[in-house]
């Protein structure tokens, strides 16, 4: 039973580890293109921080999600719970807000595409699956 | 990837996969628009600490951003995450 428990650690350890490395990778891509802009390096220890400090966040973002669904008696987070994580800024509030709108007028225009793709008897689409409930409320 | 912002980001399943990890109830779930706005979400978040790192670098005047100047910027970028601001250089750059 001791083994099975540790395995088991192990293997959510090992999976943190994954997921980390996978945020590093995407801090990495975007503090280059933040040095190309601003014309200054980051060193290596700064890019591991920050993604430390990404992941770190992941988890107070996720559990306040969690919290503000629930509290809308929904099992679903969607972006009006997103957009409460960001309220403590009013430009973050707006920049979010903003892209909240992009975002879902290009999942619109997708649609209406993808049934026009299919009206004229095209085959399969090209979106892959997406993760979680896709909903269209906003 | 998504056409929403150029340049590098966060992929939606990497997202799914970091709060999946934390959620309290197996029933939680997020909508695919959710997730795209947390993936922009956490890239601001990236950003701004990189950004707010150089500026603390060009005021320290030195020539590249270590975790000496990420680690002053810090408070500030967790605690009002975005609200660029507030946030005032000691050496009076700009």
């Amino acid at each position: 039973m001791e083994e099975e428990a540790e395995t088991e650690e192990q293997q959510r350890f090992s999976y943190q580890q994954r997921l980390k490395a996978a945020i590093h990778y995407t801090v990495g891509c975007l503090c280059e293109e933040v040095a190309l802009d601003k014309e200054m390096q980051f060193s290596k220890q700064t890019i591991a921080a920050i993604s430390e400090l990404t992941f770190r966040q992941c988890e107070n973002f996720a559990k306040d999600l969690e919290m503000f669904a629930r509290h809308a008696k929904r099992t679903t987070i969607n972006t009006e719970d997103v957009k409460l994580l960001a309220r403590r800024s009013n430009s973050l509030l707006k920049y979010i807000t903003d892209k909240s709108e992009e975002i879902a007028q290009i999942n619109l225009e997708r649609k209406a595409q993808k049934k026009k793709k299919s009206e004229d008897g095209g085959k399969n689409s090209r979106e892959p699956a997406e993760a979680g409930v896709v909903e269209s409320e906003n | 990837m998504e056409g929403v912002g150029a340049g590098a980001g966060f992929r939606k399943e990497l997202v799914s996969r970091l709060l999946h990890l934390h959620f309290k109830d197996d029933k939680t779930k997020v909508s695919g628009d959710a997730l795209q706005l947390m993936a922009e979400l956490l890239k601001i978040f990236v950003v701004e600490a990189a950004v707010r790192g150089v500026r603390q670098a060009r005021a320290e005047d030195t020539l590249r951003v270590d975790v000496d100047q990420l680690e002053k910027v810090l408070p500030q970028l967790v605690g009002e995450r975005g609200s660029r601001r507030q946030w005032r250089c000691p050496a009076g750059w700009p």
